[in-house]
């Protein structure tokens, strides 16, 4: 009997930890996301602009779930959203591919899929309804774009590359070497990964300032804000004015950035956009109510530089 | 009450049995639509490739040793196929060299570990390096797997069909095969036994004939094998293969494995816990999905503190259980 | 031999390969061994907004760092700082004030100068695996082991990032004591937190007898998750100087972090080979049980390993935060427990207990961090950038391995045998 008393008493502790029993509302519209964690601001940012927005609207009832980075973990999430029975599916893939059978189950099952963030990659069309986002490679054109533009046809760069294999990471690069290839005065002299992360930056350029090119780098590209942060600490150590003997330009545009450029200690960020919550949901109850939504719905998305950086626009950004 | 006396080595696997069925029923009590079929066949589709990778983890932890190449060479399997599927090799050639690679990989492993005495944490973590970066030598970017015939064969055909959206896939019947594979290799095998043998005590071992350097080599090539194979599996289940997958893999395999009652000091245990410990595994991911009101920091927590909760009861009832016959 | 040499003899090896790697540095990497000596300007830069340039304006051609280690030059350029940081705020002045000896140039000449180069940077990069692996040492010395520690890393600089914006803020108490002394609190409460930390892992393993790399497990999950709870998900920057000090910061020639290693390696040297302490971790380590009958508490010998390795990765994760003046919860520290690990191997000790080196740790995380940097600076291409190393880990080992040692010693013995008859 005794064992029978302790098992039930673990299983009341077990219960405790899932916390309430949640029945749901047939006439809300159910919404399952699986964003792909909490890696850096810029996703935090996201994160919070699809549930504020989810809470803004009484008719959306949003399922949340967290991937941790990992694709295998979303992909459990999107087949137990299935199971569950939700209404609509989105999800920011963790990379493009690997998708294909899983959005099959969920057309089989007649759900609708809205993809944020990233495309993916499948074989065959009408697996998902629409995509919301930015382009990557589009981002890393723009980069180098300012560099021409800002800097001339002469530069040395040293690149600062996100987690290797990431989609973020290929695609920024591919869009950065695509505008300089016509370009022979701009050269990539460095290239390592910084793991989108400030202490992996800071190191990185640390060495990158201590080889026998360092005199040469003028300007560096890095996949993301962080990684450019870290590096601006560097800089700094190294007896260098990052800004200045060595141009920054970046990715993704977080606050922190836009007051780094307004002190002049970078001077370029493209915008990536994150706060697209409102767009989500619009489609999101457009689809729900048998309207036919685009099948590519571009972010809004700039280019901030000293230029276009007031104290007002920093003050006014919300990640 | 009569006396019944239940054998005491099967007691924390047990323990591990009930807990699951216990979290399973709360599940169903708190979530609509938790007690769907689908549910549960889902948590075999979705970790037949952890699961099979747990059955190599669990034979080379019965051995004492550890192995942490596990995460990397999935997704080195994962991308070679797929590479060279994209590249316009037969599916089933790419399938054969990357199952070749996993095994001489993890006979590789095996030797080192023997024949020079290195401890198995540092080999294996070298090996997971090592065939990581090898994964992005074979490619930085992932790649789909799209219209081969052997793997539209297999999802299509291979496939044995339970009634209304209810499907066996090919990757749970492999699983259950390479499982009931391993529990007989494992109990009823001298070989088997040998693994035993020298988990408890490898002096002991050699001292009474065990082969003990065969026996390690041969644990780590199944290992290698084993890795190999959830590879393959997880290029099914993807159709694709990325070089950037299952990291950190190796810790939910070595999770299970200790979860279904494995001893990590070897010689204890059993491979068919590791069942249900990838269940359990999946289980909580499950119930955090249903959930869906727990925040990203709060899902880490959670899960955690599942793992911490899952312990305690396997940890109460041994004990109990042990008290109990200590009393009898 | 003598008893001097058999003490040292665990330490050949991991110097030996570390040599080795240095050698290849020398004679492949240009100025890999550069050493200047600077004066201390830019590293405690202030981060107060200086003058926004136009974009595009070309202010200063990119110049060495030799020029701008020139001290006339450079004490110019701080002063300017200096007066400018003075105009922002009063609060940022008394941050200013707070530790005098990095900012004001005229002070003592002995703090007034750093070194400047790789090696150095390797020190400093080093620091955190370093002090991780004194903890991690003594832990895996009793058998046991903690992959919590790159978590518990992340909640000691989430706490501390957020006490000192608190404490910048003014809503939290101690904010009276102005910047110079209130550092001190997010120091401490860290160390403790952390400490706290590794209390709770001994108590699984020591207290419930949960196996080590399980119940280091659960903290590892859900440590990161706590820490982001601390900064709710986002990364606190700050600059307070005493914070920024402790892994920017140099004193004696040396980044302190430097001096931080030292400390703790004395310490807990003292700690261990000065009293019973150590004989216990290693008799613990090899036989629980017959330690236990020979009246030694080995389960408070064991919790007081996992203590200490809290407080280690605690110190660890607030040089992990100062470094980049910021806590970053979902990277603090990821996957640094295996480097950590790696290092204690390196250094000689042995996975099963019973046995283990201190300074051998330490030599093992400066290798790593060695070539970790020897990457950087030979420009590997990042994705392969894990096979070399994975190779080196590989060589070290085998060399380390008697086993590996006395058959290739077999191998030439028996050549030059052969030799000798012909």
């Amino acid at each position: 009997m005794n064992k029978f008393a302790t098992v039930i008493m673990a299983a009341a502790a077990a219960a405790l930890l899932v916390t309430g029993c949640s029945k749901s509302d047939s006439s809300k519209i159910k919404v399952g996301f699986s964003q792909v964690g909490a890696e850096s601001d810029w996703r935090k940012a996201s994160t919070e602009s699809i549930k504020g927005e989810a809470a803004k609207r009484p008719n959306i009832e949003l399922t949340f779930s967290d991937a941790q980075q990992k694709q295998e973990n979303q992909i459990k999430a999107i087949r137990n959203f299935i199971s569950k029975g939700v209404d609509v599916i989105s999800f920011s893939p963790v990379v493009s591919t690997g998708f294909e059978d899983v959005l099959k189950e969920a057309k089989e099952a007649g759900i609708p899929v809205v993809l944020f963030d990233r495309a993916v990659d499948v074989s065959e069309d009408g697996l998902y309804v629409s995509f919301i986002g930015s382009d990557f490679v589009e981002e890393g054109r723009r980069a180098a774009r300012w560099v021409l533009e800002n800097v001339g046809e002469n530069a040395n760069v040293a690149e600062l590359v996100g987690t290797v294999g990431s989609a973020p990471a290929i695609d920024r690069k591919k869009g950065f070497e695509e505008i300089i290839k016509d370009h022979p005065g701009i050269k990539i002299i460095k290239s390592q990964s910084g793991d989108f992360t400030r202490a992996k930056g800071k190191e990185v350029m640390e060495s990158f300032l201590k080889s026998p090119e360092a005199d040469q780098i003028q300007v560096l590209f890095a996949h993301n804000d962080d990684m450019a942060l870290g590096a601006i600490q560097a800089i700094e150590e190294a007896g260098k004015k990052p800004g200045q003997d060595i141009k920054i330009v970046s990715i993704d545009g977080v606050k922190t950035m836009f007051e780094a450029i307004l002190e002049g200690k970078a001077n370029c960020t493209v915008e990536c956009n994150p706060l697209i919550g409102a767009q989500l949901f619009d489609v999101v109850e457009k689809i729900h109510a048998g309207e036919t939504v685009p099948a590519r719905i571009p972010s809004q998305e700039g280019v901030f530089d000293s230029k276009n950086i007031t104290k007002e626009v920093v003050d006014g950004r919300k990640y | 009450m009569k006396k019944f006396k239940f054998p005491m080595r099967y007691v924390p696997i047990s323990a591990t049995i009930l807990v699951f069925f216990i979290v399973y029923l709360i599940g169903i009590i708190s979530f609509e639509n938790f007690g769907s079929s689908k549910v549960f066949l889902d948590l075999f589709v979705d970790n037949a490739y952890l699961g099979i990778a747990a059955i190599g983890t669990a034979l080379v932890i019965l051995t004492g040793g550890i192995d942490l190449s596990v995460g990397s060479i999935i997704a080195f399997t994962s991308i070679l196929i797929a590479k060279m599927i994209a590249s316009g090799s037969n599916a089933l050639v790419a399938i054969a060299l990357a199952l070749v690679i996993g095994i001489l990989f993890g006979m590789l492993q095996g030797w080192l570990i023997h024949c020079f005495s290195l401890p198995p944490f540092l080999v294996t973590l070298a090996g997971m390096f090592f065939i990581r970066g090898c994964g992005f030598i074979v490619s930085e970017e992932s790649i789909g797997i799209k219209n081969d015939p052997v793997f539209n064969f297999i999802q299509n055909d291979l496939t044995i069909k339970l009634g209304k959206g209810m499907n066996l896939r090919f990757i749970v019947i492999v699983y259950i095969v390479v499982l009931v594979a391993a529990i007989f290799f494992s109990q009823r095998t001298r070989s088997g036994r040998s693994i035993y043998a020298i988990g408890d005590n490898e002096l002991a071992a050699t001292l009474m004939g065990i082969p003990v350097g065969r026996t390690k080599i041969m644990t780590y090539t199944i290992a290698g094998f084993c890795s190999a194979l959830a590879g393959v599996v997880y290029a099914i289940y993807l159709k694709a293969g990325n070089p950037l997958n299952c990291v950190g893999l190796e810790m939910d395999a070595i999770a299970a494995v200790v979860i279904g009652g494995t001893l990590l000091t070897g010689g204890v245990g059993y491979v068919f816990g590791s069942l249900f410990g990838v269940l359990v595994l999946g289980l909580i991911q499950t119930l955090i999905v249903f959930d869906g009101r727990i925040n990203s920091w709060w899902t880490r927590i959670i899960v955690g503190l599942l793992v911490l909760a899952f312990i305690f009861m396997q940890n109460l009832i041994t004990k109990i259980s042990k008290s109990k016959s200590k009393s009898q | 031999m003598n008893k001097t040499s058999n003490k040292f003899r665990h330490l050949v090896w991991p110097l030996v390969s570390l040599a080795l790697l240095l050698l290849f540095n020398a004679i492949f990497t240009d100025n890999f061994f550069k050493i200047e000596i600077k004066k201390q300007d830019s590293a405690q830069a202030p981060s107060v907004p200086g003058n926004p340039p136009a974009s595009g304006t070309s202010w200063i051609t990119p110049e060495s760092y030799e020029n701008v280690s020139d001290p006339t030059e450079a004490a110019a350029k701080a002063a300017a700082e200096e007066v400018e940081a003075a105009k922002q705020t009063v609060k940022e002045s008394a941050g200013q004030q707070a530790v005098p000896e990095k900012k004001d140039d005229k002070g003592v000449s002995i703090f007034g100068y750093y070194l400047y180069g790789t090696p150095i940077d390797i020190l400093n990069q080093g620091s955190k695996v370093m002090v991780l692996a004194i903890g991690m040492t003594l832990v895996i010395a009793t058998g046991g082991i903690d992959i919590s520690v790159g978590a518990v890393m992340a909640i000691a600089g989430a706490i501390a990032a957020l006490l000192i914006s608190m404490l910048d803020a003014g809503t939290c108490i101690g904010a009276g004591m102005g910047p110079s002394v209130y550092w001190i609190i997010p120091v401490l409460a860290a160390l403790v937190l952390a400490t706290i930390a590794g209390f709770w892992n001994g108590m699984l393993v020591a207290g419930f007898g949960i196996q080590p790399m399980v119940a280091t497990l659960v903290l590892m999950v859900a440590g990161r998750g706590v820490a982001q709870l601390i900064t709710d998900g986002q990364i606190i920057t700050f600059d307070n100087p005493g914070l920024v000090f402790l892994c920017n910061g140099h004193a004696l020639f040396l980044p302190f972090s430097v001096w931080i290693v030292v400390a703790m390696y004395v310490i807990f040297g003292l700690l261990t080979r000065k009293t019973a302490f150590g004989l216990f971790i290693e008799s613990v380590g090899n036989n629980e049980r017959a330690s236990r009958y020979a009246g030694i508490e080995a389960r408070r010998i064991k919790w007081l390993t996992y203590v200490i390795c809290g407080f280690c990765a605690g110190m660890a994760g607030l040089l992990a935060a100062s470094n980049i003046k910021c806590a970053d919860s979902n990277n603090a520290g990821l996957n640094l427990e295996l480097d950590a690990i790696l290092a204690t191997v390196i250094g000689g000790t042995s996975m099963a207990g019973g046995r283990f080196f201190l300074s051998g740790s330490l030599v093992g995380a400066i290798l790593i961090q060695t070539l970790t940097t020897t990457m950087y600076m030979k420009n590997v291409s990042p994705a392969i950038v894990a096979v070399p190393k994975a190779m080196v880990v590989i060589i070290v080992c085998l060399l380390q391995s008697p086993v590996f040692r006395a058959k290739v010693l077999s191998i030439f013995a028996s050549k030059a045998a052969k030799g000798g008859v012909q």
